[in-house]
C-alpha cells in the first residue's frame, strides 16, 4: 500500500519537477516517511487496526493524500477536516492530520493530534506506532529532547501487545 | 487644470465679444457691455469648475460604488452519503433553506422532487470553500433516518459523498443599504443586452452621453400619447440618474445629468458604461435594502442566477427599468405581466426573437418566487456572532463591499430545531404558570470540532434585539460545580469520585464582611457521601467544603483556562456559581469537558473567499489538549451519573430515549435563572431561561431550560457519550460505601473510573471471601492434579 502510494508519489513529483524550475524533496526523504510512516509499517509487518470507514470518509481521505502528494497540503487538511466533521472520532484520520501538520511545521498542532490519535485509537499496533513517532518528532522540533525520547520507546512498545483478535 | 480653464475661456470670451456692437449712446452700451461681460465671465468662472466638480463626482462614483458589494454568508453544506443520520424532515428543512424548489422531477439545478423516504435532488454548481464543483442530479434513499442509497442519476453508481450547496443565510450589506450580486458583462446573457438597448436606448452604441434625436422623439410620442410613454434619456443618463437617485425632477437636476452623462462618455467606453448599468439600475426593494442590478433582481424574483433566466423573465426584469415598484411582479403581477409582453413585443419588431418565441414566451406566466430567499433576518443571532468573529480579522468596510464569500458552521436543520425548542418550549413553561415575558438562549456546537451548529438569542425567531447567546451576563449557579469538582480531580493523591466529603452547614465571612452561610436545595445536609454523589445530587454545603479545600483560586484558574476571558470575583460564593457568564461563555467551558479535555475555541467561520473563490482566510481545526484529561474523563463519567440518578434524571424521560448524556443543572437564587448544560457523543448544548430584568422568574434547572435542551435533542439523532478511559485512568468494580474493591457479583458493586493508582487498595469482605474460594479452588486444583 505504502509502497504505491510512494511510487505515485514520485511519478507526480518527477512529472511536477520536470515542468518547474526547482526540483522538490524526493519523496522518500520527506520526514514523514522516513520517520514516522516507514518505520511503523515496517515494524507492524502488515498488522493494522482499521477501523471501519464509510465510503465518504474513505473518499476524502484518498483526495487527502493525492492533494498530499501534490504537495498541497492546505488543500489536504482541508479534506481530512471535511473527512473528520463525518467521522469526529476515528484515530486514523486524527493521525493523518498530525501528519500533515508535520510536514507543515505545525509541530504543536502535530503533537496535540497525534496525542488524540492515540488517546481514542487503538493504543496498539501500526497506528500506535505512528502516532508516538509523529509525537516524538513533534516533540524534538518542540526543543522537547526527553520527551521526543520517551515518545520514540513508546513507539517501541506498540507491537509488544497484539491487537486482540489477530 | 489652470491651463485647461484657461483655455476654454477664451474659447468662450469671443462669441460673447460678438455680442456686443455698439449703435448708440455708447456710455450705457458701453455699461450694459461691462455688466453683461462680468455675467458672462461669472457664468464661465462658475460653470467651469462646476464641470469639473460634476467630472470628479461621476468619476468617484464610477470607479468607486460599482464594486460596493454585500458580503454572502452560508451555512455549512449538507454532506450526504450512505450510512448518514438524518430524518426526513430535517432533508426538507435543509432544502427549504439552500433555496430548492420543489417539482415533479428534479429537472433543473436548485430543485428535487420526493416520494415517501426517496429524494431526487439536483444540486447546483457551487463554489464551496475547498473548490468549485459541477451541477449534479442525484438520487437518494433513505430509511428511518438513515440514507441507504446514494445514486448519481446521469453516471449512474454511487458518487460516494454529494455535498449540497451550502444556504445564503445572510448578506452584510453595505451602510447605504444597496444589495448587489456582481455579474461581469461577458456572463450577461446576449438577449439582456440587447434586449435593454432596443427597450431602452437603441441609439447606445452611437450617441456621446444625450441622444437629442431621442428626446425629440420621445417628446412627440409622449404629445401623441398624451402620457409618458417613451422616456429620452440614454443609458448613461439613467446610470448617472442611479447614481444620484433622487425624487427631484428640476430642469438643473436634468441639466446636471446630461453634463454628467456626456463626461462619463469621455471617460469610459460603451462596454464599461453598460456592465455599470446592469449592475447599478435599480430594480426593487426589500425592507431596508435596495435591490440593485439585474443579477441580485434575477435571484430576487426568480431564485436563479442571470445565466439561467428564460426570454420572457428578461423582458420582465428589462421592463421593470421603467419602474420597479410601479412594475414589482409580487405586488402587481398584472401590470407586470402587460408591461412584460410589451417588451416581449419590443424584442419582436427588433428582430430579437421569432413571432412564434414571443408567442410561446407571452403565453408563460410571470414566474417569479412567492417570497424572496432571503437569510438576512433568518438567523440573525448566528450572523450576528459570525460578525463579532469576523470582527477580529477583518475591517467592517472591506466586509460590506468587497463581497466576500464567508463560509460558516451553521446547520440549517439544527438552527430550526434550535428555535423552535426555545419558542415551544417557552409557550409551554408559559402555560404551565411561568412568567409570560421569560426569554431564553441556547448555543449548540460539535463536541469535537467546537463549530457551532445552532445559536438563539430570543424566544421570537428572527429577532434579535438582544442576543442573549452572546449577551445575556447571567449567574450561573450550579453549572461552575463541575469545575469544582474537576479542580479537586486533579489532586488524585487527595480526591478519587469516592473520596468522602462532608456535606455540612458552613459560614463563611465575606470581603464584604457580611457571613454567608449556603444552604441545601432541599434545606438538608446530607453528612457525609462520596464526592460523586456530592455532584450528583448537586449539594451546596458539600462542593464549599471541597472547593475551599482546592481553593478558590483554583477554581478560577481552571475557569479561565477553559477558555473564559471575564472577570470572575474571587470569593467563596463563586464556587456556587456567583459569577456572571454568557450561554456562549458556558458553551465555550463544556465543550473542553465534552472532547474529553480537548479545548477549542468555538467556532462560527471556517473560511473566507474572495468573490473569485480564492481563499482570503481559513479557520481550521486547532485543538488545544488540557494537562488532566484523565481527571476530565472521570468527571465527564460523574456528569453522566447525573443524569442517569441526580438532579437531571427526567431528562430521559423527557427525551423518550434511555441514551446515556452527560449533563449538569444550574438554578440561581430566588430562581432568576435555569441553565442546562448537556451533551452526547457529538453535541454540546447549554440552554439557559430566565427574565431581562433579573426578576425572580420561578425556574429551577430541570424544570426550565433542561426542558428546553430536550426539546431540541428529542428532534436530534443521539448518540451516547464516550466513555472510554484515555492511557492512564480505567474503570474498577468498587463499593463506594466502603470505599474498597470489590466483585460485580458483590452487593453495592459499581463499575467507576479511577486515575491509575488512586483506586481503593481495599477489598470488601464479599471479594475477600470469593479471593478465598478462588484460592481454595486453584489449591484444590492443583493438589489433584499432582495427586
Amino acid at each position: 500500500m505504502n509502497a504505491k502510494i510512494r511510487l505515485a508519489g514520485i511519478l507526480i513529483l518527477t512529472l511536477l519537477a520536470a515542468c518547474s524550475s526547482q526540483p522538490p524533496i524526493p519523496i522518500e526523504d520527506h520526514e514523514v516517511y522516513k520517520r514516522v510512516r516507514d518505520p511503523a509499517s515496517e515494524e507492524s509487518a502488515g498488522v493494522q487496526v482499521y477501523s471501519l470507514q464509510n465510503p465518504a470518509v474513505k473518499q476524502l481521505t484518498a483526495q487527502a493524500r493525492e492533494a498530499e502528494l501534490a504537495g498541497d497540503l492546505g488543500q489536504a487538511g482541508t479534506y481530512i477536516e471535511r473527512a473528520l466533521r463525518i467521522e469526529p472520532r476515528d484515530p486514523q484520520l486524527l493521525q493523518h492530520m498530525a501528519e500533515i501538520k508535520l510536514q507543515e511545521r505545525d509541530y504543536q498542532q502535530a503533537l496535540n493530534f497525534a496525542v488524540r490519535s492515540y488517546d481514542i485509537g487503538p493504543r496498539v499496533g501500526e497506528i500506535c506506532s505512528r502516532n508516538w513517532r509523529t509525537i516524538s518528532v513533534a516533540k524534538e522540533y518542540l526543543q522537547d529532547a526527553s520527551g521526543a525520547r520517551d515518545a520514540e520507546k513508546r513507539a517501541g512498545q506498540c507491537m509488544n501487545t497484539r491487537p486482540k483478535g489477530l | 487644470m489652470v491651463g485647461k480653464a484657461k483655455k476654454t475661456r477664451s474659447k468662450k470670451r469671443k462669441p460673447a465679444g460678438r455680442k456686443a456692437p455698439a449703435r448708440k449712446k455708447p456710455g450705457l452700451i458701453r455699461r450694459l457691455f461691462r455688466i453683461l461681460m462680468l455675467l458672462v465671465g461669472l457664468a464661465i468662472g462658475l460653470s467651469v469648475p462646476w464641470a469639473i466638480w460634476l467630472d470628479i463626482q461621476i468619476r468617484d462614483e464610477f470607479e468607486g460604488r460599482v464594486w460596493d458589494v454585500p458580503s454572502r454568508v452560508y451555512a455549512r453544506p449538507l454532506s450526504l452519503y450512505t450510512g448518514k443520520a438524518i430524518t426526513k424532515d430535517a432533508l426538507l428543512i435543509e432544502l427549504d433553506a439552500a433555496g430548492y424548489r420543489k417539482k415533479q422531477t428534479a429537472s433543473e439545478p436548485g430543485s428535487y422532487a420526493y416520494s415517501g423516504e426517496r429524494f431526487d435532488i439536483h444540486r447546483r454548481g457551487f463554489t464551496f470553500e475547498d473548490g468549485a464543483e459541477k451541477a449534479i442530479r442525484f438520487r437518494l434513499q433513505m430509511r428511518g433516518g438513515v440514507v441507504v442509497a446514494l445514486n448519481d442519476m446521469d453516471n449512474s453508481g454511487d458518487p460516494g459523498l454529494v455535498r449540497l450547496d451550502s444556504a445564503e443565510i445572510a448578506s452584510i450589506y453595505p451602510l447605504h443599504d444597496e444589495d448587489r450580486t456582481l455579474v461581469a458583462l461577458k456572463e450577461v446573457p446576449e438577449l439582456l443586452v440587447t434586449g435593454l438597448q432596443a427597450v431602452e436606448d437603441r441609439q447606445f452604441k452611437h450617441h456621446h452621453g444625450i441622444a437629442p434625436r431621442s428626446i425629440a422623439r420621445a417628446f412627440l410620442a409622449n404629445l401623441k400619447a398624451r402620457r409618458a410613454v417613451q422616456g429620452g434619456s440614454t443609458l448613461t443618463q439613467q446610470l448617472v440618474k442611479n447614481y444620484f437617485l433622487s425624487s427631484e425632477r428640476t430642469l438643473a437636476r436634468k441639466a446636471n445629468e446630461a453634463i454628467m452623462a456626456v463626461l462619463l462618455e469621455l471617460h469610459y467606453d460603451k462596454a464599461q458604461i453598460l456592465e455599470a448599468y446592469i449592475n447599478e439600475v435599480f430594480l426593487g426593494q426589500q425592507g431596508k435594502h435596495a435591490i440593485h442590478g439585474f443579477g441580485r433582481a434575477s435571484e430576487f424574483y426568480f431564485d436563479r442566477s442571470l445565466q439561467d433566466l428564460e426570454p420572457q423573465q428578461i423582458a420582465l426584469l428589462i421592463g421593470m427599468v421603467r419602474g420597479a415598484s410601479l412594475y414589482n411582479p409580487r405586488r402587481n403581477p398584472q401590470r407586470a405581466l402587460e408591461r412584460r409582453n410589451q417588451v416581449l413585443d419590443i424584442f419582436g419588431t427588433t428582430g430579437l426573437m421569432s413571432d412564434a418565441e414571443i408567442k410561446t414566451a407571452r403565453e408563460r406566466p410571470l414566474g417569479v418566487t412567492e417570497k424572496p430567499r432571503s437569510g438576512s433576518s433568518r438567523y440573525p443571532a448566528f450572523v450576528d456572532f459570525v460578525r463579532r468573529q469576523l470582527r477580529r480579522d477583518y475591517q467592517a468596510s472591506d466586509l460590506r463591499s468587497e463581497g466576500l464569500k464567508i463560509f460558516t458552521t451553521l446547520a440549517p436543520f439544527e438552527q430550526e430545531y434550535a428555535q423552535q425548542a426555545v419558542t415551544k418550549g417557552l409557550d409551554d413553561l408559559q402555560s404551565r404558570g411561568l412568567p409570560a415575558d421569560l426569554q431564553s438562549a441556547l448555543v449548540m456546537s460539535d463536541v469535537a470540532s467546537g463549530e457551532v451548529r445552532a445559536l438563539v438569542g430570543d424566544r421570537v425567531a428572527g429577532l434579535n434585539h438582544f442576543n442573549r447567546a452572546l449577551d445575556a451576563r447571567r449567574q450561573i449557579g450550579s453549572v461552575v460545580k463541575p469545575l469544582v469538582y474537576l479542580s479537586a480531580l486533579e489532586h488524585v493523591d487527595d480526591y478519587t469520585l469516592i473520596t468522602p466529603v462532608k456535606d455540612e452547614p458552613v459560614s463563611l465571612r465575606q470581603p464584604d464582611g457580611s457571613l454567608w452561610s449556603p444552604a441545601n436545595y432541599d434545606h438538608k445536609s446530607h453528612g457525609v457521601l462520596p464526592l460523586m454523589d456530592a455532584l450528583v445530587q448537586s449539594y451546596n454545603q458539600a462542593t464549599v467544603q471541597v472547593g475551599l479545600n482546592v481553593g478558590v483560586a483554583s477554581l478560577i484558574r481552571k475557569i479561565k483556562q477553559l477558555g473564559v476571558v471575564a472577570e470572575v470575583p474571587a470569593v467563596p460564593a463563586t464556587l456556587l456559581g456567583a459569577v456572571e457568564l454568557t450561554p456562549v461563555e458556558v458553551a465555550q467551558i463544556y465543550q473542553s469537558l465534552a472532547a474529553g479535555g480537548y479545548s477549542v475555541p468555538l467556532r462560527s467561520v471556517t473560511a473566507v473567499l474572495t468573490p473569485q473563490g480564492e481563499i482570503l482566510g481559513r479557520y481550521p481545526l486547532r485543538l488545544m489538549p488540557l494537562k488532566n484529561r484523565d481527571a476530565v474523563a472521570l468527571l465527564n463519567f460523574a456528569l453522566t451519573q447525573v443524569v442517569d440518578k441526580g438532579t437531571a434524571k427526567q431528562l430521559h424521560g423527557l427525551l423518550g430515549k434511555n441514551t446515556l448524556i452527560a449533563g449538569k443543572t444550574g438554578t440561581t437564587n430566588e430562581r432568576r435563572d435555569s441553565w442546562f448544560v448537556g451533551y452526547t457523543r457529538d453535541r454540546v448544548a447549554v440552554s439557559w431561561v430566565g427574565l431581562d430584568d433579573n426578576r425572580p422568574a420561578g425556574v429551577t434547572g430541570s424544570n426550565a431550560a433542561m426542558r428546553v435542551w430536550a426539546g431540541l435533542f428529542r428532534q436530534l439523532p443521539l448518540e451516547a457519550v464516550d466513555l472510554r478511559m484515555p492511557d492512564g485512568a480505567n474503570f474498577v468494580w468498587v463499593n463506594k460505601r466502603e470505599r474498597a474493591l470489590t466483585d460485580p457479583s458483590c452487593p453495592g458493586a459499581e463499575l467507576i473510573p479511577f486515575i491509575e493508582g488512586s483506586e481503593p487498595k481495599a477489598s470488601t469482605g464479599c471479594l475477600q471471601k470469593l479471593d478465598d474460594k478462588n484460592r481454595k479452588s486453584l489449591w484444590r486444583k492443583l493438589f489433584e492434579r499432582k495427586d
